[in-house]
Protein backbone atom coordinates (compact mmCIF):
# COMPACT_ATOMS: atom_id res chain seq x y z
CA UNK A 1 0.00 0.00 0.00
CA UNK A 2 3.12 2.12 1.00
CA UNK A 3 4.65 2.16 -2.70
CA UNK A 4 1.00 2.51 -4.26
CA UNK A 5 0.65 6.00 -2.56
CA UNK A 6 4.74 6.93 -2.85
CA UNK A 7 4.07 5.90 -6.92
CA UNK A 8 1.01 7.97 -6.73
CA UNK A 9 2.37 10.50 -5.06
CA UNK A 10 5.65 10.66 -7.40
CA UNK A 11 3.78 10.57 -10.58
CA UNK A 12 1.70 13.27 -8.99
CA UNK A 13 4.67 15.47 -8.85
CA UNK A 14 5.80 14.46 -12.01
CA UNK A 15 3.05 15.46 -13.64
CA UNK A 16 3.01 18.96 -11.85
CA UNK A 17 6.54 19.67 -12.85
CA UNK A 18 6.06 18.34 -16.53
CA UNK A 19 6.02 21.25 -18.83
CA UNK A 20 3.20 22.09 -20.45
CA UNK A 21 2.32 21.33 -24.41
CA UNK A 22 2.59 24.87 -26.31
CA UNK A 23 -0.47 24.82 -28.21
CA UNK A 24 -0.70 26.80 -31.69
CA UNK A 25 -3.84 28.23 -32.34
CA UNK A 26 -5.82 30.33 -34.95
CA UNK A 27 -9.19 32.41 -35.38
CA UNK A 28 -11.97 29.85 -36.51
CA UNK A 29 -11.71 31.74 -39.96
CA UNK A 30 -8.61 30.69 -41.13
CA UNK A 31 -8.61 28.21 -43.61
CA UNK A 32 -6.30 25.62 -42.38
CA UNK A 33 -6.40 22.95 -40.13
CA UNK A 34 -3.09 22.22 -39.75
CA UNK A 35 0.44 24.17 -39.61
CA UNK A 36 3.78 23.19 -40.65
CA UNK A 37 6.65 24.58 -38.52
CA UNK A 38 8.43 25.73 -41.29
CA UNK A 39 4.88 27.62 -42.40
CA UNK A 40 4.65 28.95 -38.70
CA UNK A 41 8.04 30.29 -38.82
CA UNK A 42 7.24 32.04 -41.88
CA UNK A 43 3.96 33.70 -40.28
CA UNK A 44 6.09 34.36 -37.15
CA UNK A 45 9.04 36.11 -39.23
CA UNK A 46 6.61 37.58 -41.67
CA UNK A 47 7.88 36.04 -44.88
CA UNK A 48 3.98 34.98 -45.03
CA UNK A 49 1.22 37.53 -44.63
CA UNK A 50 -2.14 36.11 -46.19
CA UNK A 51 -3.74 32.68 -45.83
CA UNK A 52 -4.91 31.08 -48.60
CA UNK A 53 -8.11 32.86 -48.98
CA UNK A 54 -6.06 36.05 -49.18
CA UNK A 55 -7.54 37.09 -45.39
CA UNK A 56 -4.51 38.73 -43.32
CA UNK A 57 -2.21 36.88 -41.11
CA UNK A 58 -2.77 38.40 -37.78
CA UNK A 59 0.13 37.15 -35.47
CA UNK A 60 0.03 37.25 -31.88
CA UNK A 61 3.21 37.28 -29.61
CA UNK A 62 2.88 36.80 -25.63
CA UNK A 63 4.93 39.86 -23.70
CA UNK A 64 6.50 38.15 -20.85
CA UNK A 65 9.24 36.15 -21.04
CA UNK A 66 7.51 32.95 -20.19
CA UNK A 67 8.41 28.88 -20.07
CA UNK A 68 5.44 28.72 -23.22
CA UNK A 69 6.81 31.52 -24.87
CA UNK A 70 10.67 30.51 -24.54
CA UNK A 71 9.82 26.82 -25.32
CA UNK A 72 7.62 28.11 -28.72
CA UNK A 73 10.45 29.83 -29.86
CA UNK A 74 13.23 26.83 -29.36
CA UNK A 75 10.58 24.70 -31.32
CA UNK A 76 11.12 27.44 -34.40
CA UNK A 77 14.18 27.18 -33.95
CA UNK A 78 14.81 30.78 -32.80
CA UNK A 79 15.29 32.56 -29.28
CA UNK A 80 13.19 34.74 -28.48
CA UNK A 81 15.54 37.93 -28.72
CA UNK A 82 16.68 36.68 -31.67
CA UNK A 83 12.76 36.92 -33.20
CA UNK A 84 12.69 40.36 -31.40
CA UNK A 85 15.63 41.17 -33.54
CA UNK A 86 14.19 39.75 -36.69
CA UNK A 87 10.76 41.94 -36.14
CA UNK A 88 12.95 45.09 -35.35
CA UNK A 89 15.08 44.51 -38.25
CA UNK A 90 11.72 44.61 -40.65
CA UNK A 91 10.29 47.22 -38.58
CA UNK A 92 13.39 49.87 -39.32
CA UNK A 93 13.86 49.13 -42.29
CA UNK A 94 10.17 49.82 -43.46
CA UNK A 95 9.34 46.29 -44.56
CA UNK A 96 6.90 45.43 -41.51
CA UNK A 97 5.53 45.26 -38.13
CA UNK A 98 5.91 43.65 -35.17
CA UNK A 99 3.21 41.33 -33.95
CA UNK A 100 1.06 42.47 -30.98
CA UNK A 101 2.39 40.88 -27.77
CA UNK A 102 -0.78 40.32 -25.24
CA UNK A 103 0.13 40.45 -21.24
CA UNK A 104 -1.34 36.92 -20.48
CA UNK A 105 -2.21 33.73 -22.59
CA UNK A 106 -5.83 34.31 -21.43
CA UNK A 107 -5.34 37.77 -23.92
CA UNK A 108 -4.37 35.67 -26.28
CA UNK A 109 -6.78 32.91 -26.18
CA UNK A 110 -9.42 36.43 -26.85
CA UNK A 111 -7.63 38.06 -29.29
CA UNK A 112 -7.04 34.87 -31.49
CA UNK A 113 -10.85 34.01 -30.68
CA UNK A 114 -12.13 37.39 -31.84
CA UNK A 115 -9.55 38.47 -34.69
CA UNK A 116 -10.21 37.34 -38.01
CA UNK A 117 -6.81 35.43 -39.81
CA UNK A 118 -5.44 35.67 -35.94
CA UNK A 119 -2.61 33.13 -35.08
CA UNK A 120 -0.98 33.09 -31.94
CA UNK A 121 0.41 30.24 -28.67
CA UNK A 122 -0.71 29.45 -25.23
CA UNK A 123 -0.66 26.16 -22.70
CA UNK A 124 -2.19 23.51 -24.71
CA UNK A 125 -3.98 23.40 -20.96
CA UNK A 126 -5.44 27.24 -21.59
CA UNK A 127 -7.16 26.20 -25.29
CA UNK A 128 -11.18 26.59 -25.06
CA UNK A 129 -11.88 24.89 -28.63
CA UNK A 130 -15.49 26.73 -28.59
CA UNK A 131 -12.89 29.74 -29.27
CA UNK A 132 -10.34 29.15 -31.76
CA UNK A 133 -9.11 26.14 -33.49
CA UNK A 134 -6.24 24.39 -32.59
CA UNK A 135 -3.35 24.06 -35.68
CA UNK A 136 -0.43 21.88 -34.04
CA UNK A 137 0.23 20.74 -30.29
CA UNK A 138 4.24 21.16 -29.65
CA UNK A 139 4.75 18.26 -27.25
CA UNK A 140 6.83 19.38 -24.82
CA UNK A 141 10.13 17.05 -25.85
CA UNK A 142 10.14 18.65 -28.82
CA UNK A 143 10.68 22.40 -27.92
CA UNK A 144 13.43 21.37 -24.78
CA UNK B 1 -35.98 66.09 -55.07
CA UNK B 2 -36.13 62.36 -54.33
CA UNK B 3 -34.13 60.94 -57.11
CA UNK B 4 -31.22 63.71 -56.14
CA UNK B 5 -30.99 62.61 -52.90
CA UNK B 6 -31.28 59.13 -53.62
CA UNK B 7 -28.55 59.76 -56.16
CA UNK B 8 -26.46 61.77 -53.33
CA UNK B 9 -26.76 58.34 -51.20
CA UNK B 10 -25.37 56.29 -53.92
CA UNK B 11 -22.38 58.80 -54.00
CA UNK B 12 -22.15 58.85 -50.53
CA UNK B 13 -21.62 55.40 -50.26
CA UNK B 14 -19.30 54.71 -53.04
CA UNK B 15 -17.05 57.12 -51.66
CA UNK B 16 -17.37 55.26 -48.27
CA UNK B 17 -16.61 51.96 -50.05
CA UNK B 18 -13.43 53.63 -52.03
CA UNK B 19 -12.14 55.02 -48.72
CA UNK B 20 -12.75 51.32 -46.10
CA UNK B 21 -10.62 49.48 -49.21
CA UNK B 22 -7.48 51.79 -48.93
CA UNK B 23 -6.78 50.52 -45.40
CA UNK B 24 -4.88 53.74 -45.03
CA UNK B 25 -3.10 54.34 -41.34
CA UNK B 26 -2.28 56.99 -39.45
CA UNK B 27 1.09 58.52 -40.07
CA UNK B 28 3.90 56.73 -37.67
CA UNK B 29 6.97 58.23 -36.23
CA UNK B 30 9.71 56.41 -34.58
CA UNK B 31 13.58 56.40 -34.78
CA UNK B 32 16.43 55.67 -32.84
CA UNK B 33 19.56 57.84 -31.78
CA UNK B 34 23.23 56.19 -30.97
CA UNK B 35 25.04 58.56 -28.20
CA UNK B 36 28.58 57.38 -27.62
CA UNK B 37 31.98 57.69 -25.66
CA UNK B 38 35.42 57.37 -27.85
CA UNK B 39 39.19 57.03 -26.20
CA UNK B 40 41.17 56.75 -29.05
CA UNK B 41 44.95 56.43 -28.45
CA UNK B 42 47.63 58.89 -29.83
CA UNK B 43 49.93 58.05 -33.35
CA UNK B 44 52.64 59.98 -34.78
CA UNK B 45 50.67 62.19 -36.55
CA UNK B 46 47.58 62.37 -34.61
CA UNK B 47 47.46 62.91 -30.66
CA UNK B 48 45.35 60.78 -28.44
CA UNK B 49 41.27 62.33 -28.00
CA UNK B 50 38.41 61.73 -25.54
CA UNK B 51 35.34 62.40 -26.74
CA UNK B 52 31.41 62.14 -26.60
CA UNK B 53 29.42 61.97 -29.95
CA UNK B 54 25.85 61.66 -30.73
CA UNK B 55 27.16 59.39 -33.43
CA UNK B 56 23.74 59.45 -35.61
CA UNK B 57 20.15 59.80 -35.07
CA UNK B 58 17.23 58.26 -37.59
CA UNK B 59 13.81 59.70 -37.97
CA UNK B 60 11.12 57.87 -39.31
CA UNK B 61 8.09 58.21 -41.21
CA UNK B 62 5.84 55.49 -42.20
CA UNK B 63 2.53 55.71 -43.57
CA UNK B 64 -0.02 52.90 -45.60
CA UNK B 65 -1.19 54.95 -48.11
CA UNK B 66 -3.55 52.23 -49.53
CA UNK B 67 -4.34 48.44 -49.37
CA UNK B 68 -0.18 47.20 -50.46
CA UNK B 69 1.24 50.34 -50.17
CA UNK B 70 2.89 51.82 -48.21
CA UNK B 71 5.41 55.41 -47.87
CA UNK B 72 8.96 55.68 -46.09
CA UNK B 73 10.74 58.57 -45.16
CA UNK B 74 14.08 58.46 -43.09
CA UNK B 75 16.20 61.31 -42.31
CA UNK B 76 19.39 60.89 -40.93
CA UNK B 77 21.70 63.57 -38.60
CA UNK B 78 25.23 62.42 -38.04
CA UNK B 79 28.17 63.42 -35.67
CA UNK B 80 26.32 65.68 -33.71
CA UNK B 81 24.74 68.00 -36.23
CA UNK B 82 24.78 71.40 -35.77
CA UNK B 83 24.04 73.48 -39.11
CA UNK B 84 24.99 76.88 -36.87
CA UNK B 85 28.32 75.71 -36.28
CA UNK B 86 29.05 73.49 -39.24
CA UNK B 87 29.28 69.98 -37.80
CA UNK B 88 28.08 66.59 -38.54
CA UNK B 89 25.80 65.99 -41.95
CA UNK B 90 22.35 66.05 -42.42
CA UNK B 91 20.82 64.00 -44.72
CA UNK B 92 17.37 62.52 -46.25
CA UNK B 93 18.33 59.05 -46.13
CA UNK B 94 15.33 57.69 -48.20
CA UNK B 95 12.25 58.73 -49.54
CA UNK B 96 10.31 55.81 -51.08
CA UNK B 97 6.55 54.16 -51.73
CA UNK B 98 6.66 50.58 -51.73
CA UNK B 99 4.06 48.62 -53.99
CA UNK B 100 3.61 44.91 -51.83
CA UNK B 101 1.04 42.37 -53.05
CA UNK B 102 2.98 39.86 -51.16
CA UNK B 103 6.60 39.41 -49.69
CA UNK B 104 7.74 37.56 -52.43
CA UNK B 105 7.40 40.52 -55.12
CA UNK B 106 7.87 44.09 -54.20
CA UNK B 107 8.36 47.24 -56.04
CA UNK B 108 9.91 50.74 -54.14
CA UNK B 109 10.00 53.97 -56.05
CA UNK B 110 12.19 56.71 -54.40
CA UNK B 111 15.26 57.89 -52.80
CA UNK B 112 16.18 54.10 -50.96
CA UNK B 113 19.62 52.05 -50.20
CA UNK B 114 19.61 49.51 -52.35
CA UNK B 115 20.35 45.50 -51.13
CA UNK B 116 23.81 44.80 -51.53
CA UNK B 117 25.34 42.06 -49.39
CA UNK B 118 23.90 41.26 -45.42
CA UNK B 119 24.56 44.95 -44.51
CA UNK B 120 23.73 47.32 -46.55
CA UNK B 121 20.33 48.26 -46.44
CA UNK B 122 20.95 47.86 -42.09
CA UNK B 123 23.88 49.70 -41.59
CA UNK B 124 22.52 52.47 -39.91
CA UNK B 125 20.00 50.95 -37.77
CA UNK B 126 21.99 50.98 -34.61
CA UNK B 127 19.36 49.20 -32.51
CA UNK B 128 19.48 46.14 -34.36
CA UNK B 129 23.52 45.94 -34.34
CA UNK B 130 25.46 44.93 -31.73
CA UNK B 131 28.70 47.35 -32.91
CA UNK B 132 29.23 51.20 -31.87
CA UNK B 133 32.09 51.18 -34.40
CA UNK B 134 30.43 49.33 -38.02
CA UNK B 135 32.35 46.96 -39.59
CA UNK B 136 34.72 50.16 -41.45
CA UNK B 137 32.59 50.55 -44.79
CA UNK B 138 29.38 50.40 -43.45
CA UNK B 139 29.90 53.09 -40.46
CA UNK B 140 28.81 56.11 -42.18
CA UNK B 141 29.61 58.71 -39.12
CA UNK B 142 33.25 58.13 -40.86
CA UNK B 143 32.48 59.03 -43.86
CA UNK B 144 34.84 62.03 -43.81
CA UNK B 145 37.80 59.95 -44.31
CA UNK B 146 36.52 56.42 -45.40
CA UNK B 147 35.36 56.71 -48.82
CA UNK B 148 32.39 54.59 -47.94
CA UNK B 149 29.98 55.44 -50.45
CA UNK B 150 32.57 53.59 -52.86
CA UNK B 151 32.48 50.04 -51.27
CA UNK B 152 28.65 50.09 -51.34
CA UNK B 153 25.82 51.48 -53.10
CA UNK B 154 24.37 54.39 -51.30
CA UNK B 155 21.40 55.05 -52.96
CA UNK B 156 18.84 53.57 -55.89
CA UNK B 157 16.15 55.03 -57.48
CA UNK B 158 13.87 51.76 -58.16
CA UNK B 159 13.91 48.50 -56.54
CA UNK B 160 12.21 45.47 -57.40
CA UNK B 161 12.66 42.56 -54.80
CA UNK B 162 11.16 39.69 -53.14
CA UNK B 163 11.29 35.69 -52.84
CA UNK B 164 10.86 33.19 -54.43
CA UNK B 165 10.23 29.86 -52.30
CA UNK B 166 12.26 26.66 -52.88
CA UNK B 167 11.19 23.84 -50.71
CA UNK B 168 11.89 24.84 -47.16
CA UNK B 169 14.31 27.07 -48.64
CA UNK B 170 13.96 30.84 -50.01
CA UNK B 171 15.20 32.38 -53.20
CA UNK B 172 16.02 36.10 -52.55
CA UNK B 173 16.32 38.61 -54.93
CA UNK B 174 16.42 41.92 -55.84
CA UNK B 175 17.23 44.26 -58.74
CA UNK B 176 17.62 48.03 -59.03
CA UNK B 177 18.93 51.14 -60.91
CA UNK B 178 19.99 54.54 -59.70
CA UNK B 179 22.62 57.33 -60.73
CA UNK B 180 26.02 57.01 -61.11
CA UNK B 181 27.88 59.42 -58.78
CA UNK B 182 29.27 61.68 -61.16
CA UNK B 183 25.80 62.68 -61.99
CA UNK B 184 26.66 66.26 -62.65
CA UNK B 185 28.80 66.71 -65.69
CA UNK B 186 28.99 70.88 -65.67
CA UNK B 187 31.71 71.77 -63.46
CA UNK B 188 30.50 75.50 -62.94
CA UNK B 189 27.52 74.41 -61.54
CA UNK B 190 27.10 73.46 -57.56
CA UNK B 191 25.43 69.59 -57.84
CA UNK B 192 22.47 69.94 -58.19
CA UNK B 193 21.23 66.07 -57.73
CA UNK B 194 20.31 66.00 -61.64
CA UNK B 195 22.34 63.69 -63.66
CA UNK B 196 23.81 64.74 -67.17
CA UNK B 197 25.24 62.03 -67.62
CA UNK B 198 23.90 59.42 -69.50
CA UNK B 199 25.12 56.73 -66.81
CA UNK B 200 23.31 54.63 -64.69
CA UNK B 201 24.01 52.36 -61.43
CA UNK B 202 22.71 49.01 -61.92
CA UNK B 203 23.02 46.18 -58.93
CA UNK B 204 21.33 43.18 -57.99
CA UNK B 205 21.44 40.51 -54.96
CA UNK B 206 20.96 37.23 -55.54
CA UNK B 207 20.39 34.83 -51.65
CA UNK B 208 19.40 31.61 -50.37
CA UNK B 209 17.68 31.50 -47.37
CA UNK B 210 17.64 28.01 -45.46
CA UNK B 211 16.84 26.95 -41.74
CA UNK B 212 19.46 29.36 -40.17
CA UNK B 213 21.75 29.76 -43.23
CA UNK B 214 21.66 32.52 -45.47
CA UNK B 215 24.52 33.05 -48.22
CA UNK B 216 23.94 35.62 -51.35
CA UNK B 217 26.25 37.41 -54.13
CA UNK B 218 26.03 41.10 -55.15
CA UNK B 219 26.82 43.42 -58.01
CA UNK B 220 26.83 46.60 -59.20
CA UNK B 221 28.02 48.37 -62.09
CA UNK B 222 28.20 52.29 -62.86
CA UNK B 223 30.92 54.60 -63.81
CA UNK B 224 32.85 57.42 -61.83
CA UNK B 225 34.82 60.07 -62.97
CA UNK B 226 37.47 60.14 -60.49
CA UNK B 227 40.38 59.42 -63.20
CA UNK B 228 39.11 62.66 -64.43
CA UNK B 229 42.67 64.62 -65.81
CA UNK B 230 45.31 61.54 -65.28
CA UNK B 231 45.91 61.39 -69.00
CA UNK B 232 48.33 64.92 -67.78
CA UNK B 233 50.28 63.07 -65.19
CA UNK B 234 51.13 59.29 -67.29
CA UNK B 235 54.43 59.21 -68.89
CA UNK B 236 52.74 58.16 -72.34
CA UNK B 237 49.86 59.18 -74.75
CA UNK B 238 46.72 58.55 -73.11
CA UNK B 239 43.41 60.18 -74.83
CA UNK B 240 41.48 61.90 -72.26
CA UNK B 241 38.34 60.58 -73.32
CA UNK B 242 39.59 57.58 -71.90
CA UNK B 243 39.67 58.63 -68.22
CA UNK B 244 36.10 59.66 -68.45
CA UNK B 245 33.27 57.84 -67.17
CA UNK B 246 35.23 54.68 -66.21
CA UNK B 247 33.45 51.97 -65.90
CA UNK B 248 33.26 50.51 -62.03
CA UNK B 249 31.97 47.46 -61.01
CA UNK B 250 31.29 46.43 -57.19
CA UNK B 251 30.90 42.59 -56.60
CA UNK B 252 30.20 41.36 -52.87
CA UNK B 253 29.24 38.23 -50.95
CA UNK B 254 27.53 37.89 -47.90
CA UNK B 255 27.36 34.47 -45.60
CA UNK B 256 25.73 33.94 -42.36
CA UNK B 257 24.34 31.34 -40.46
CA UNK B 258 22.82 31.33 -36.86
CA UNK B 259 22.39 28.79 -34.68
CA UNK B 260 20.60 28.61 -31.19
CA UNK B 261 22.75 30.66 -29.45
CA UNK B 262 25.44 31.98 -31.84
CA UNK B 263 26.01 33.62 -34.92
CA UNK B 264 28.33 33.83 -37.64
CA UNK B 265 28.52 36.46 -40.26
CA UNK B 266 30.87 37.36 -42.97
CA UNK B 267 31.04 39.28 -46.12
CA UNK B 268 33.55 40.48 -48.85
CA UNK B 269 33.46 43.43 -51.36
CA UNK B 270 35.36 44.27 -54.05
CA UNK B 271 35.66 47.41 -55.96
CA UNK B 272 37.49 47.28 -59.65
CA UNK B 273 37.95 50.22 -62.14
CA UNK B 274 37.76 48.75 -65.00
CA UNK B 275 40.28 52.10 -66.44
CA UNK B 276 42.59 49.55 -68.34
CA UNK B 277 45.94 51.58 -66.99
CA UNK B 278 48.26 49.98 -65.04
CA UNK B 279 49.98 52.93 -63.76
CA UNK B 280 47.16 53.67 -61.97
CA UNK B 281 44.45 52.42 -59.30
CA UNK B 282 42.14 53.09 -56.64
CA UNK B 283 40.78 49.83 -56.51
CA UNK B 284 39.09 48.54 -53.47
CA UNK B 285 39.02 45.57 -51.21
CA UNK B 286 36.86 44.60 -47.79
CA UNK B 287 35.91 41.92 -45.44
CA UNK B 288 34.94 40.81 -42.29
CA UNK B 289 33.93 38.26 -40.48
CA UNK B 290 32.32 38.25 -36.90
CA UNK B 291 31.35 35.39 -34.31
CA UNK B 292 28.85 36.18 -31.68
CA UNK B 293 27.63 34.17 -29.04
CA UNK B 294 24.14 35.13 -26.89
CA UNK B 295 25.61 34.21 -23.39
CA UNK B 296 21.44 35.52 -22.02
CA UNK B 297 18.51 36.56 -23.61
CA UNK B 298 19.91 40.04 -23.26
CA UNK B 299 23.62 39.91 -23.25
CA UNK B 300 25.61 39.12 -26.92
CA UNK B 301 29.19 39.04 -26.93
CA UNK B 302 31.15 39.26 -30.75
CA UNK B 303 34.78 39.17 -31.88
CA UNK B 304 35.23 40.23 -35.27
CA UNK B 305 38.31 41.00 -37.88
CA UNK B 306 37.95 43.95 -40.35
CA UNK B 307 40.28 44.34 -43.42
CA UNK B 308 39.86 47.32 -45.99
CA UNK B 309 42.41 47.87 -48.79
CA UNK B 310 42.60 50.59 -50.82
CA UNK B 311 44.76 51.39 -53.85
CA UNK B 312 45.85 55.40 -54.23
CA UNK B 313 47.89 56.65 -56.97
CA UNK B 314 50.46 59.21 -56.10
CA UNK B 315 52.82 60.87 -58.29
CA UNK B 316 56.28 60.48 -55.77
CA UNK B 317 59.08 63.17 -57.14
CA UNK B 318 61.57 61.16 -55.17
CA UNK B 319 61.30 58.04 -56.87
CA UNK B 320 64.47 56.84 -58.23
CA UNK B 321 65.49 58.03 -61.90
CA UNK B 322 62.43 60.16 -62.55
CA UNK B 323 59.30 61.56 -60.79
CA UNK B 324 56.66 58.66 -61.32
CA UNK B 325 53.63 57.52 -60.72
CA UNK B 326 53.07 54.93 -57.58
CA UNK B 327 50.61 53.06 -56.65
CA UNK B 328 50.04 52.80 -52.93
CA UNK B 329 48.24 50.43 -51.25
CA UNK B 330 46.86 51.52 -47.26
CA UNK B 331 45.51 48.61 -45.32
CA UNK B 332 43.42 48.89 -42.24
CA UNK B 333 42.99 45.87 -40.11
CA UNK B 334 41.02 46.18 -37.32
CA UNK B 335 40.44 43.06 -34.62
CA UNK B 336 37.51 43.75 -32.55
CA UNK B 337 36.15 42.85 -29.23
CA UNK B 338 32.39 44.14 -27.83
CA UNK B 339 29.70 43.18 -26.21
CA UNK B 340 26.19 44.30 -26.10
CA UNK B 341 22.88 44.30 -23.62
CA UNK B 342 19.50 44.68 -24.31
CA UNK B 343 17.94 45.92 -21.07
CA UNK B 344 14.56 46.14 -22.59
CA UNK B 345 13.22 46.91 -26.29
CA UNK B 346 14.20 50.42 -26.41
CA UNK B 347 17.53 50.75 -24.76
CA UNK B 348 20.51 48.79 -25.54
CA UNK B 349 23.89 49.46 -24.24
CA UNK B 350 27.36 48.56 -25.98
CA UNK B 351 30.86 48.55 -25.01
CA UNK B 352 33.88 47.44 -27.92
CA UNK B 353 37.42 47.80 -28.06
CA UNK B 354 39.08 47.86 -31.90
CA UNK B 355 42.89 47.91 -32.09
CA UNK B 356 43.58 49.79 -35.34
CA UNK B 357 46.50 48.64 -37.61
CA UNK B 358 47.15 51.02 -40.67
CA UNK B 359 49.79 49.95 -43.02
CA UNK B 360 50.91 51.85 -46.29
CA UNK B 361 53.15 50.09 -48.44
CA UNK B 362 54.53 51.32 -52.05
CA UNK B 363 55.71 48.24 -53.19
CA UNK B 364 57.78 50.04 -56.45
CA UNK B 365 59.54 51.91 -54.06
CA UNK B 366 59.73 49.49 -50.99
CA UNK B 367 58.55 51.99 -49.00
CA UNK B 368 55.97 50.51 -46.25
CA UNK B 369 54.66 52.84 -43.02
CA UNK B 370 52.66 51.41 -40.38
CA UNK B 371 50.58 53.58 -37.60
CA UNK B 372 49.00 51.54 -35.24
CA UNK B 373 45.62 52.67 -32.43
CA UNK B 374 43.56 51.54 -29.85
CA UNK B 375 39.83 52.14 -29.99
CA UNK B 376 37.48 52.31 -26.58
CA UNK B 377 34.25 53.25 -27.09
CA UNK B 378 30.59 52.42 -24.96
CA UNK B 379 27.75 53.54 -26.61
CA UNK B 380 23.47 53.65 -25.56
CA UNK B 381 21.82 53.01 -28.44
CA UNK B 382 18.04 54.00 -27.92
CA UNK B 383 15.17 53.18 -30.25
CA UNK B 384 11.51 55.69 -29.50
Amino acid sequence: MKRVVLTFAFLLTTAAFAPAQVAVIANKSVPVDTVRKSKLLDFYTGDIRLWGNDEAVVVVDLKPRSDIKKRFYRYLGKRSSRMKSIWLKKMLSGEGDPPEALKTEEDVLHKVGNTQGAIGFLSASKVDSQQVKVLLIIPASAAQ
Amino acid sequence: MRRITSLSLLLLLQVSVCLGQTSESPLRIFGYFQNSFNHQTGTAEDPEQNSFNLQQLNLFFQKDLAKNWRAFVNFEFLNNFSSIRQWGAGNLEEAWVRYRSNPRFSVKLGLMIPAFNNLNEIKNRTPILPYVVRPLVYETSFSEFIAVEEFTPARAFVQAYGFLPADEAKIDYAIYIGNSPNISTIADQAQSGIDTTDTFLVGARLGLRAADLKIGISATRDNANFFRGAEQILPREVPASKFIEVPRTRLGADFSFNSNRWIFEAELISVLYDDDTPEISIDKLFYYATFGFDLTDQLFAYASYWLTRQDFTAFREDAPNAPALVVAEVDVRVPTLGVSYRLNDRITFKGQFARVLIEEEVKRLQIRENNNLNFYSVAASIFF
